[in-house]
């Protein structure tokens, strides 16, 4: 192969890059390496100047998510701005929000207030309220308190693991729906009970729960 | 709104709000929602606007009764009013034609009055049959259908319905008669017994002697008094039909603060949260701190499983809480208050939320409260599924915003609580009691009750027992009379084994102690204590030590290689499986006996078994 037309169909190989992702780039530096015994000059540098836009792009949305963060975090502390012990109430506020405690914004609360973030994270895991995980998009909850508990919630949680494969504080692999008991919801006249996406369900039968993962996957169809 | 005076006070005592003639009222708690109640109050408005049927729909609290859920409670002209239980949006329709419009009461669904009267005053309109004897050999439709037969053979059976009730408060009873409206009961009525019933009672108008239920209801309702009858989220409902505030403006305008302590001395309220601290006591201490801020916390962290009565009072009458709060306050000289309730609550924190916006919109909470120069104001804090929580530093801890650890006492809240200034912290059900003292006064009070525990309790009765509800029974009432007389006992074809109060920390009391009378000291006596008032029955199939030892608890295990026989040990079975279970040594052959009937004992050679440890004591997590 000639020098030029070897020199041609590098750039235009390279010139083929602008829309390609990472995997593609790798594969693509890996096969240049094969077929040219090295990775040549000009596709190593446009790959460079990809990584770059890409990084580029990357802060740009990394820079939005941090201010929105720091602007939903300074809306809830503005709220609370005045009382005194505040903390878990905006704890609450920030869970209330995203279903959880993602660690940026512990981060942020913590720069807010001027509190230690070790501080936070104290309270955080002190309280069983608190999840630091992500929850699914739908969640079952068992209340597993003593009078559920006499009324076979047992078996309900068997029934649950065996229908979602996973066990309570999990959520399914497709983060579609979190199992998880709870310690008393104060419905014992109801027992035994559970919650289902915030709606609590009384004198719950096993036969039931099949049902009632069904509403949820149907529910998740329906938004997609 | 315009802020309310000490006049209009007046005014609305002098002329309390009247019921409208026809009205159904759906009861919305979070129990009743959870089985339907929305439903059934939405397929009701349905009805009613489809049918054109003049009554008012109205949303209240619960009354209490969970084993029906969901309750209504109907009022028509020319009807008896009656609470129908396990409604459905189906059911909806038929109510509104038999019922409101064709005067007819629903087969099956009819709880009966507890205020059983003792005369016929009033020509006899229902009959309620129930046979409360044992399931299997029901024969409440047979005695429908005899009492229709007589009827009819009288010529009555226009003007008197038979009606299959769903619950009469009565149980192992045979079969129980109730007559509406007067509410005359019969007990262990017997096939012969309905043509003197109908013949005598309802024709002549006489009580037959030997079949009246005389015994008066067991329950007394101070906490409860409004659960149930009024609309939470209404202000005007609760100065109209509850004497809102009336107790309030007797303290700031009528007496001074010694003189509220020294009725609340002269009730001899005890602490409704467990301990039992007397209420006046708390308050003087506060009171007696040098002048300065003073914080008053009303305790909703109700975590003990089985309670549930916090979460119904706060759901179904949260401005009297806010009233004995208020009430509180003036007594102890403070000014700012908290309401301290479980984020798992949601429904109790969204209306004692508008309680407070209600109130301070009134001129009930902010400065110079009805002109009388008292100032308060009252706020939310959330719990955050911390069991400890529930304990007086703990709480103060989680309120400052801190991890609830519990710190020695002395001090005591009394003298440095919430950011180091007095507080004092009452229960819910303490609260919600206040404005009845100040109301009815002290010896009122005290008039129920035993020497040491006056007034009433509420009870959550839950587990393995007939019917779950609220209780609510004047101190001194025993176990059994609880469990048996009020909820029905445990189901057909089940034993009862013992009664836990007092939730984890308290105890569980064996069926042969079931007589003794609810009260502080007897309860800790038998070494279990009052608790907030749960009380969870179980029945013989439930295992003690399951029941002690739950899921997810860490078992403290003394290493050991050997062990006594009735002791509990780890043992390793083939090397491969560990499990817990208690030690019979049988000859040569080792006996692993579970702690609960539903698994069988298993029975190994000596070769396959290895002893790990013996069962020390046990870790309990809360969160």
């Amino acid at each position: 192969m000639k020098p030029s037309q070897m020199m041609s169909e590098i750039e235009s190989e390279a010139a083929g890059l602008r829309d390609a992702d990472e995997a593609a780039l790798i594969e693509f530096l890996e096969k240049a390496e094969q077929k040219h015994g090295f990775i040549p000059r000009d596709i190593s540098e446009e790959v460079g100047r990809l990584l770059e836009v890409k990084l580029e792009r990357l802060r740009r949305i990394q820079g939005k998510l941090e201010s929105t963060i720091r602007r939903d975090v300074q809306e809830h502390v503005n709220h609370w701005r005045s009382e005194e012990g505040n903390l878990i109430m905006v704890l609450h506020a920030i869970q209330n929000q995203h279903g959880y405690i993602p660690r940026e914004v512990a981060m942020e609360l913590s720069r807010e207030l001027g509190v230690k973030l070790a501080r936070i994270y104290e309270v955080i895991t002190f309280y069983h309220y608190f999840k630091l995980q992500p929850p699914g998009a739908h969640s079952v909850t068992i209340c597993n308190g003593t009078a559920c508990y006499l009324k076979g919630s047992g078996d309900l949680i068997n029934e649950l693991r065996s229908q979602l494969g996973i066990v309570e504080g999990q959520t399914t692999p497709d983060r579609q729906i979190h199992f998880d008991t709870v310690r008393c919801i104060g419905c014992c006249g109801m027992a035994p009970a559970m919650v289902v996406d915030g709606r609590t369900c009384g004198r719950v039968r096993s036969s039931d729960i099949a049902g009632h993962i069904d509403g949820l996957r149907a529910k998740k169809e329906a938004v997609a | 709104m315009k802020p309310l005076t000490r006049q209009d006070l007046v005014e609305l005592a002098a002329r309390p709000a009247t019921d409208p003639p026809a009205w159904i009222r759906v009861q919305l708690d979070t129990g009743g929602i959870a089985a339907g109640a929305e439903t059934v109050h939405a397929a009701l408005e349905h009805a009613r606007v489809e049918q054109h049927l003049p009554f008012a729909l109205l949303r209240t609290g619960s009354v209490g009764y969970s084993f029906a859920d969901p309750v209504i409670e109907v009022q028509t002209p020319l009807m008896p009013r009656v609470l129908y239980g396990r409604m459905t949006p189906e059911l909806a329709p038929r109510l509104l034609d038999e019922h409101v419009a064709g005067r007819r009461l629903l087969d099956d669904h009819v709880i009966a009055t507890r205020q059983r009267g003792l005369v016929l005053d009033a020509p006899v309109s229902q009959i309620l049959v129930l046979d409360t004897g044992s399931e299997a050999t029901n024969k409440t439709e047979f005695f429908q259908f005899s009492f229709q037969e007589e009827l009819k053979r009288r010529g009555l059976s226009e003007r008197v319905q038979v009606v299959r009730a769903l619950d009469l408060g009565i149980y192992d009873e045979g079969a129980v008669v109730q007559l509406l409206p007067g509410g005359v009961t019969y007990t262990n009525v017997l096939a012969p017994d309905v043509a003197r019933i109908v013949g005598e009672s309802i024709e002549a108008g006489r009580v037959l002697d030997d079949l009246l239920w005389k015994t008066p209801d067991k329950q007394v309702r101070i906490v409860l008094r409004h659960c149930g009858k009024i609309d939470p989220d209404s202000t005007d409902d609760y100065l109209r039909r509850a004497e809102g505030y009336q107790a309030f403006a007797r303290a700031v305008f009528d007496l001074t603060p010694e003189q509220v302590i020294a009725e609340l001395k002269v009730s001899a309220l005890r602490g409704r949260g467990g301990a039992g601290f007397p209420t006046w006591m708390k308050w003087q201490l506060t009171r007696a701190q040098p002048v300065g801020q003073r914080y008053v916390i009303c305790n909703g962290d109700e975590g003990d499983p089985g309670a549930f009565m916090d979460r119904s009072v706060l759901e179904s009458d949260p401005h009297a809480v806010l009233e004995g709060m208020m009430i509180a306050a003036y007594a102890m000289g403070a000014s700012q208050g908290y309401f301290y309730i479980r984020a798992e609550y949601p429904r109790a924190v969204e209306r004692v939320q508008l309680a407070l916006v209600q109130a301070r919109e009134l001129g009930l909470l902010g400065r110079n409260i009805l002109g009388s120069g008292f100032d308060f104001d009252a706020k939310i804090r959330l719990g955050a599924g911390a069991f400890v929580c529930g304990e007086e530093t703990a709480l103060i801890a989680s309120i400052e915003g801190r991890r609830g650890s519990p710190s020695p006492r002395p001090p005591y809240p009394s003298v440095r609580g919430l950011w180091g200034k007095p507080t004092a912290i009452n229960n819910v059900e303490t609260l919600a009691i206040v404005p009845a003292i100040l109301l009815r006064g002290g010896a009122w009070f005290a008039s129920h009750g035993t020497d040491t525990s006056k007034g009433t309790k509420v009870f959550a009765v839950t587990g393995k027992v007939r019917n779950a509800q609220l209780v609510e029974v004047p101190m001194g009432t025993t176990l059994s009379e609880i469990v048996f007389d009020v909820c029905g006992g445990v189901l057909d074809g089940h034993e009862i084994k013992a009664v836990q109060t007092g939730g984890p920390s308290g105890g569980v009391i064996p069926v042969h102690l079931l007589d003794t009378p609810v009260s502080y000291e007897t309860l800790q006596q038998l070494g279990s204590i009052m608790g907030s008032g749960g009380m969870l029955v179980m029945d013989k199939g439930d295992s003690m030590v399951e029941a002690g030892i739950q899921n997810g608890d860490i078992a403290i295990i003394k290493s050991s290689d050997t062990a006594e026989t009735g002791e509990i040990v780890v043992a390793l079975i083939d090397d491969t499986e560990a499990t817990l279970k208690r030690l019979r040594k049988k000859g040569a052959s080792i006996a692993l006996e579970p702690a609960n009937a539903a698994y069988e004992t298993r029975i190994f050679g000596p070769d396959r078994v290895k002893i790990q440890g013996r069962l020390a004591g046990l870790y309990r997590r809360y969160n």
